[in-house]
């Protein structure tokens, strides 16, 4: 084999090998991006598009929870159960974070692009940008409602890691969390028309054991995501005291 | 109308059936899931808005003096895509709603059913369209 023959076998085997690697192989980048750039997409499964939620809503019951969150829980429900509102902040229009905010009535849409994965959340118009360029998740990101995440490909399935949540957020109605809360979603197709999203969530403060749970979600075709500005009509107005008052007017 | 939702909801097979109980936005702690009122009367407004849509109807109360409710709803996003349009009550309308009053007593709830003017009957829950 000649030094050319063996240089061309080289560049191919790197064409065909460069949808394999994680990232784009500049490292963190927005763009501009080159048409490699685009067509390496097309060797993943085509996660983009509309989908709806069509598992049930997030039960903790599943959840491996410390005496400390397993008793608040409790206190929660016992309350709801009584009358009184518990999530407040949602029901000031405070967005709960995910994976609440990924569990509701509502769809997502996923946007897949070069080095990046776009989630529309359509409860609360919530948008999370997931980077697959190559970034390491920062240290000690501001915390924010849906965190800071980065992503990677393994196989057929996108994997994005999740840190930085604002201790308002819960991971589901009644358990909160802790700054260690960190969660890992593989979101693969179980075929063309349904996604699989398996959360898996550590936070030693208030879980003995990661918590796994999985959404399935619906391609919806025609759908499109729409606009939900929950400050456009909030008659609910609920104070941390439990007081809880409602415009009837 | 219950025994109604939950027929079309067992029909719905695999759909997946949000209850009158889940909500984006709040618990539905505050409404009484155990009674049923039906409120005969004269749709006021009809508020096609998030995070709830809000009709308030005209009803003659125990005294025979016009009162208004509030009747809350689900969001146009999700009712949209069971079968409703901000067109689906009318100033004007004569209808029938059965709510889940609140707990409180003041005159407002949870709507559960209406039959509306031309005499089909509107549900909140069941399963997505297409």
């Amino acid at each position: 084999m000649n030094a050319r023959v063996a240089g061309l076998i080289t560049i191919l085997a790197a064409g065909v090998l460069a949808p394999a690697s994680t990232t784009l192989a500049a490292g963190p980048s927005m763009g501009p991006f080159k048409p490699a750039d685009w067509a390496s997409l097309a060797q993943r499964p085509d996660l983009s598009g509309v989908w709806e939620n069509v598992g049930a809503p997030l039960n903790a019951n599943s959840a491996a929870k410390t005496p400390a969150a397993a008793e608040k829980l409790a206190k929660y429900r016992a309350a709801t159960a009584a009358g009184q509102i518990q999530n407040v902040e949602s029901a000031n229009c405070i967005p709960p974070g995910i994976p609440i905010n990924m569990a509701m009535p509502y769809p997502i849409e996923l946007l897949i692009t070069p080095g990046k994965v776009t989630m529309i959340m359509e409860a609360f118009t919530q948008v999370r940008h997931i980077y697959t360029d190559g970034r390491a998740l920062p240290e000690d990101p501001d915390p924010t409602y849906n965190g800071t995440s980065i992503g990677h490909w393994e196989g057929d399935a996108l994997v994005a890691e999740t840190i930085g949540f604002l201790p308002e957020t819960e991971i589901a109605w009644g358990l909160g969390h802790s700054d260690k809360l960190k969660i890992v979603e593989r979101m693969r197709l179980a075929d063309p028309d349904k996604l699989e999203i398996q959360f898996t969530i550590t936070d030693p403060a208030v879980l003995t054991a990661p918590w796994v749970v999985k959404i399935n979600y619906k391609r919806r075709r025609t759908w499109g995501i729409r606009e939900y500005v929950c400050a456009q009509n909030n008659r609910h107005n609920f104070e941390a005291s439990g007081k809880t008052t409602l415009d009837l007017n | 109308m219950l025994s109604l939702a939950r027929t079309i909801a067992i029909g719905a097979g695999v759909a997946v059936l949000w209850t009158t109980s889940v909500s984006a936005h709040h618990s539905y702690a505050m409404f009484d899931a155990t009674k049923d009122v039906t409120l005969t009367g004269t749709v006021k407004v009809f508020e096609w808005t998030n995070p709830h849509v809000w009709i308030r109807i005209e009803v003659a109360g125990a005294n025979g003096a016009l009162e208004v409710w509030g009747v809350e709803g689900q969001s146009p996003n999700f009712l949209s895509r069971r079968g409703w349009s901000g067109k689906t009550f009318k100033a004007g309308d004569k209808v029938s709603i059965v709510i889940h009053p609140l707990k409180d007593g003041a005159k407002g709830g949870q709507f559960v059913s209406a039959v509306l003017p031309n005499g089909e009957t509107k549900l909140m829950t069941g399963p997505s369209l297409p």
